[in-house]
């Protein structure tokens, strides 16, 4: 059963009078581990489809199940349980809470989840140290590098141990130098942890990491809809967004080294 | 989790330090206003009700016209005559010592002057209980004669104190004596027993309690014993005071009803008034002027619970984006609004307690100023359940104001909080 499977998903917004309509009819399924990469021009869709994978916000039509739990029938209780716990968030912009440390922003989501003070402060130290900033725990979000910033967002989003970490556009804001660390920490949570990653992004280097790229244009996947062996489609290479193509796997060995992981 | 929330609010308020503060001074400028004002209402019925029971003593009480005192009183302050039967007061039960002091004018004869005529006319004669002298010296202030001379004593009946002015005018001195002629054909010749000490100017503040006893009257008095009026005069309807002393262990309210119930039995119209009367008179004065006064500092307080209103709506503002990311990493509504409201709540607090301390400072000040100008001691109160519900209103307020930017916060749509820029 796949991790996260929506049919049919259509999304409206209401911008004043006029209707847009964000979504229209979109198919996707994703399973467990998976390194995913949603691409396409702006305006596509792309960051309403993750606000919903998110449980940030809900399909106006079509259905939608993540891990097994109906999107459309859940309160908003129970997305706001889901979003704590399933799945963590990397933004473009990080995010970070500037009044707060490093440890105290990756302490954040366990606080909402009422986890224990010593409890919290240990996990927190210790996921900064996965991600390399075991020396800034006490720095605030300014008194860190574009880079460390995103670490240290990532590493929030990992406090919960969720699922799915989502991350937009996470190396937007990045040089080459600083970002591919941060791809590299993406790509490890996937064959290390076994998590999934799903990554909204224009950057070709952060497509190059993922086992599938998902393209969108119109508020439709036109490729990559289905995961390898479930017979949708398979994994098109960067560059091409041709529904249904069958095209060799990336050349980038990190692409195969992933692949064999859920193979 | 609250104590998180709390931690996360502090932090955000020392963020803005130079907002919050500002915020906080609105909020303390109210209530430094409303402590201050309350507290010196206290200081200030506790100054004087400390003062009543000093002369009262809380074993005593006076005995006036009921139109005098009382919830029905016309004349407040007034000192209104009323009929008394001594002995009957002093045989209920509970009376220890009963002292009465009543008026009249009469007509009067001095001894012969130098030229060889005494000086004759009208003129006050006061009749006191020798026991008021003993008893209750509080009550009457202090009767000092001069010297060669003394005040009257129990038993005695046709003896007499003059004033120094009226002394002076009769050019009497002490072993000579004088003619009253009271009602009717009713005359005595009373020996002159002392002469009062003159009182200095400056010293007239010391007067005693009694109404119509002020110190200007007592030097133009002839003073004699209780009794003696009653020989001049017949059966008291002249009285303008009365104070009695209860036993030991007796409870002066109970011992005050039970005169009053008595007398009144016989025909007097009088109010026993004893020091708890007295005292809740004065709260209730008190306490309705500094209500009055609070309430207008009030507005002031309402004014600083619109700062942190406004402080609260710019906080939530500005920070959209970042109740977009706690929603997006776990937090409810609830917690949203839990923050933002221990936030504004903390700013009314601290507002709270630095209003507290200014305003307790304030009325210490003041009391020490009033010290200082008008000769009195004055009480500095901190009543700890003002200050507790002050503190604990301080919070409320801040805490009211902010339920509505609160409110506002945790309603945000995640993803348009999130997009927010």
């Amino acid at each position: 059963m796949p991790l996260l499977e929506f049919k049919g998903i259509t999304k409206d917004y209401k911008l004043g009078k006029t209707v847009v309509r964000a979504l229209r009819g979109l198919d996707l399924t994703i399973k467990e581990g998976e390194v995913i990469a949603i691409m396409g021009p702006s305006g596509s869709g792309k960051s309403t489809l993750m606000h919903i994978v998110g449980a940030l916000d809900t399909p106006t039509g079509g259905t939608a199940f993540l891990d097994g739990q109906d999107l459309q029938q859940l309160k908003e209780r129970q997305l706001v349980t889901l979003r704590g716990k399933k799945v963590g968030f990397v933004f473009q912009t990080f995010n970070l809470i500037q009044t707060l440390s490093a440890q105290r922003n990756v302490e954040l989501p366990m606080i909402f989840q009422g986890i224990r003070k010593g409890e919290r402060a240990r996990h927190a130290r210790e996921l900064l140290t996965k991600v390399g900033l075991a020396d800034r725990v006490k720095h605030k979000p300014n008194e860190l590098s574009g880079g460390e910033r995103q670490r240290v967002a990532i590493a929030r989003a990992l406090a919960n141990d969720p699922e799915i970490i989502l991350a937009d556009e996470p190396t937007g804001n990045l040089d080459t130098e600083s970002g591919t660390p941060v791809l590299e920490m993406l790509k490890k949570l996937s064959v290390e942890d076994g998590k999934t990653v799903i990554i909204v992004t224009h950057d070709p280097d952060a497509a190059a990491i993922a086992d599938r790229i998902v393209r969108l244009r119109d508020g439709c996947v036109v490729a990559g809809s289905g995961y390898e062996g479930e017979g949708t489609s398979g994994v098109p290479s960067a560059g091409r967004d041709v529904e249904g193509s069958s095209l060799e796997p990336s050349t980038l060995g990190i692409t195969t080294e992933g692949s064999d992981s859920h193979a | 989790m609250l104590k998180d929330f709390l931690v996360l609010a502090g932090q955000s308020i020392m963020h803005r330090r130079m907002r919050s503060w500002l915020t906080v001074i609105g909020v303390f400028i109210g209530i430094t206003a409303v402590v201050a004002l309350i507290s010196i209402g206290l200081g200030l019925e506790r100054t004087i009700t400390d003062q009543v029971a000093s002369v009262f003593g809380v074993d005593a009480f006076i005995i006036m016209n009921e139109d005098t005192f009382g919830p029905q009183a016309h004349r407040p302050g007034g000192a209104e005559e009323y009929a008394l039967d001594l002995s009957t007061l002093r045989a209920v039960e509970g009376v220890k010592v009963a002292a009465a002091v009543r008026e009249r004018t009469g007509f009067v004869q001095g001894p012969p002057r130098s030229d060889g005529t005494p000086l004759q006319g009208f003129f006050p004669v006061s009749g006191l209980s020798p026991e008021l002298i003993t008893e209750f010296e509080s009550f009457i202030g202090e009767l000092e004669v001069q010297k060669g001379g003394r005040l009257f004593e129990v038993g005695e009946e046709a003896v007499t104190v003059l004033g120094s002015e009226i002394a002076k005018r009769f050019q009497a001195s002490v072993g000579e004596t004088v003619l009253v002629v009271g009602e009717g054909s009713a005359e005595l010749s009373l020996t002159v027993v002392g002469i009062l000490v003159p009182v200095e100017e400056d010293e007239e503040s010391r007067g005693g309690f009694a109404a119509g006893m002020n110190q200007s009257q007592n030097q133009d008095t002839i003073y004699v014993p209780y009794e003696t009026m009653d020989l001049l005069w017949g059966p008291a309807k002249d009285v303008l005071i009365t104070v009695v002393r209860v036993n030991p262990g007796e409870d002066v309210d109970k011992v005050a009803d039970r005169a009053e119930e008595t007398l009144n039995a016989r025909g007097s119209e009088i109010s026993a008034v004893t020091y708890t009367d007295i005292s809740e008179v004065i709260g209730t004065m008190t306490s309705t002027i500094s209500a009055f006064l609070a309430g207008i500092a009030g507005i002031s307080l309402l004014v600083g619970g619109v700062g942190v209103m406004n402080t609260m709506f710019t906080s939530v503002l500005e920070r959209t984006k970042e109740i977009g990311v706690m929603k997006a990493v776990g937090a409810k509504n609830s917690h949203v609004l839990t923050i933002f409201l221990i936030e504004s709540g903390l700013m009314g607090l601290v507002g709270g307690i630095v209003g507290t301390l200014l305003g307790l400072g304030l009325s210490a000040a003041a009391s020490l100023f009033i010290g200082r100008f008008f000769g009195v001691k004055m009480a500095v109160v901190a009543n700890p359940t003002l200050i507790l519900s002050t503190l604990v209103c301080s919070f409320g307020i801040g805490a009211i104001a902010g339920l509505w930017p609160a409110w506002r916060a945790a309603k945000l749509p995640v993803v348009d909080a999130l997009r927010y820029e």
